[in-house]
């Protein structure tokens, strides 16, 4: 309409003052986006679910947990349905470059069944069938050929090298293990942008050659398995599994203990507690409040100048209603329009350029921007452009023509 | 030969004071007036008598404190803003000292505007829009703004917007008040031609007895009364 063109002219009129509450908008609703992001992230990772709830088995006293591996079999005995709801992650690290040892050059993989790539891990086993067969390809692969690993895009951008590259690691954690790899595939973009995972057997078989060569066994040989991952159907088959775990006599060399995998990131972050209470319950309301400030102040201001304009176009017959809707539009427009460039942005920028704000909590090195960011921005826009502009926005209403004029003519 | 017809502009006995913290200040007392159709009146007086308020009152921008006010067959000191807004859109022209076109907006968007409050196609608005633009002879300038137009020009736009809704009245209010003496006469000769050719009325308020020359009556108002009528 029309009354819309308007309303753009308008914002057009005070180029400075509205570039700048442009600029204020899209920073604020940057911040916000991003803190959100992570608390969103967080709060999905430690809600408690009753159904489909998976379990970590780890070393009781102990973190970084280092089991042995003989503890896999045991406690394939306590997997729902067998030992297809249950996946061993054993950690290998170390370099592409001995010489140099840059950040670049680290390589860090999970070892595991390949087959549990697609089966077990967190969202890659809730893939769309399309996107899931790449990873049960991958996986066959990587059973054929046991140097094969599967990297994540933006750790094999960080590597410089592509699929179907080969390269030598030498270990920072299993000294002497240095083993070489082919690349046979890439994660999907997101969470598993900067992992890696490589078949089990071609580590457990390394460590066992090494004892043999060196007629004994490797000092981190009994340490290799860091977590088991389970999948339960509910909370009774996963208490009762926790039960039988925690007082089994098949795990005495080290104790474990088997958790909800929703407790255990919980658990980690006790730590944090405070400082995303502050982020959540501080910095966000304060952040809204500024953002509305800012806007009414704009607002009232650009109303406040044009008190004449606002009434000649009541002498021409404009209702209030629509004297409020073309302030109330203006304002909701720019905030709309900030809110969605900047949230869009981040989401691209953070995302697909940055692969992710670096806030190290927890497991996770990084946060994706959410994708519900695409409507927040627009909203925090809109929601702080009308409690900005609904005081300027009111008083613009009941301009009185008269009174007005009566102060020129 | 004596004209029965209504006269198009009835002020009866209007009363309109202004409270100004507890005290009342009297600015009509009793004004009675009507213009015929198709009349030219001049309204005339000391500053502070009361002829704003009163054009105002006639153009429905206030109500009258006291007494009842009839253009054409409506009753107009009875109603609501709301209302108030609705009709002044179709029946009223009006025509500022300072001209008061909106900046962002350029001439021709200007003369568009009241129409948007009309059920009117686009394409109609812009043939009323050129119409009116063209006989105050800008249709050449209606791309301009405001601020790239001379004060007589922006006047003339600020008529072609008075006119584009063939509105029942015209008034306005000192409209050479801003002007040199040359650009004055250019504005009333476009009045006079305008009442002439479309057969408008009009209410001018003016000090300027030239001005004022050009009307049919002039009305003196002092101290909110009619004091003397001329023709
Ligand atoms: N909205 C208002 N509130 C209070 N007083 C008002 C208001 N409008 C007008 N007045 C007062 O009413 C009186 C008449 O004002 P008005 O503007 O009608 O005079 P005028 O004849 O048009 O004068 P001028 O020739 O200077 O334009 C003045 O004393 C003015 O202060
Ligand atoms: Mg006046």
């Amino acid at each position: 309409m029309k009354l819309l063109l308007m309303m753009l002219k308008n914002v057009r009129r005070n180029l400075i003052r509205t570039i700048l509450t442009a600029i204020g908008t899209m920073i604020l609703v940057l911040v916000i986006t991003g803190i959100w992001s992570v608390l969103e992230f967080l709060d999905n990772a430690t809600s408690e679910k009753s159904q489909n709830i998976k379990g970590i088995v780890t070393e009781r006293w102990q973190i970084p947990s280092q089991m042995p591996m003989s503890y896999a079999r045991p406690l394939e005995d306590y997997s729902w349905q067998g030992p297809d709801n249950l996946m061993t992650w054993q950690f290998y690290g170390g370099t592409t470059d001995p010489a140099k040892r840059t950040f670049d050059s680290v390589f860090f993989a999970i070892a595991l069944e390949p087959r549990k790539i697609h089966t077990m891990m967190d969202e890659l086993d809730t893939l769309p069938p399309a996107e899931k067969q790449n990873l049960v390809d991958i996986a066959e692969k990587m059973t054929l050929k046991r140097e094969g690993v599967v990297v994540g895009p933006g750790r094999l951008k960080l590597l410089k090298k592509q699929v179907g590259d080969r390269f030598k690691v030498t270990s920072f954690n299993y000294r002497g293990i240095d083993l070489e790899f082919e690349i046979v595939g890439t994660f999907p973009e997101g969470r598993y942008d900067l992992s890696a995972a490589m078949n089990r057997d071609y580590l457990n078989d390394a460590m066992d050659a090494w004892t043999k060569k060196a007629g004994k066994p490797h000092p981190m040989a009994r340490k290799t398995l860091n977590l088991v991952w389970f999948k339960f159907p509910d909370a009774t088959v996963f208490n009762d599994a926790a039960d039988k775990i925690m007082n089994g006599p098949d795990f005495k060399e080290v104790p474990v203990k088997l958790e909800t995998a929703s407790s255990g990131i919980a658990n980690f972050l006790e730590a944090y507690r405070d400082l995303l209470w502050g982020m959540r319950w501080l910095l966000c309301p304060a952040i809204l409040v500024t953002l509305s400030m800012v806007v009414a102040n704009a607002i009232s201001i650009s109303v406040r100048e044009r008190r004449q304009e606002l009434a000649v176009m009541k002498v021409l017959g404009f209702v209030p209603r629509q004297i409020l809707i073309l302030v109330l539009g203006e304002a909701l427009l720019l905030g709309i329009f900030c809110g969605g460039i900047s949230s869009s942005g981040a989401y691209y920028l953070v995302n697909k350029v940055f692969g992710g704000i670096p806030f190290p909590i927890a497991f996770f090195g990084a946060f994706k921007i959410s994708t519900h960011a695409l409507w927040w921005g627009p909203a925090i826009g809109a929601t702080t452009a009308f409690l900005g502009s609904v005081v300027p926005a009111w008083s613009a209403r009941t301009v009185k023509v008269s009174e007005v004029f009566s102060k020129v003519a | 030969m004596p004209d029965f017809k209504p006269p198009i502009v009835q002020v009866d006995q209007v009363h309109k004071y202004f409270k100004r913290g507890g005290e009342r200040l009297d600015v009509l007392s009793g004004l009675s007036l009507n213009v015929q159709e198709g009349e030219f009146v001049a309204l005339m007086g000391p500053s502070g008598s009361g002829k704003t308020t009163l054009l105002n009152l006639i153009a429905g921008l206030d109500t009258p404190s006291e007494g009842t006010i009839r253009i054409g067959d409506q009753v107009i000191s009875s109603m609501s803003e709301t209302q108030l807004a609705k009709w002044r859109t179709r029946n009223i022209g009006f025509v500022f000292q300072f001209y008061h076109l909106l900046p962002v907006l350029t001439a021709f968007e200007n003369v568009e505007l009241p129409m948007l409050l009309l059920p009117l196609s686009a394409a109609q608005r812009k043939q009323q829009a050129l119409n009116a633009l063209q006989l105050v002879g800008l249709e050449h300038r209606m791309q301009h703004r405001p601020g790239q137009l001379s004060g007589g020009q922006q006047q003339r736009v600020g008529i072609a917007r008075a006119i584009v809704t063939d509105p029942t009245l015209i008034v306005a209010d000192e409209p050479t008040g801003d002007l040199d003496a040359k650009s004055a006469v250019e504005i009333l000769d476009l009045l006079c031609e305008i009442r002439r050719t479309l057969n408008k009325t009009i209410v001018l308020v003016t000090h300027d007895p030239r001005a004022a020359d050009r009307a049919d009556r002039i009305l003196h108002l002092e101290k909110g009364k009619l004091v003397s009528e001329t023709t």
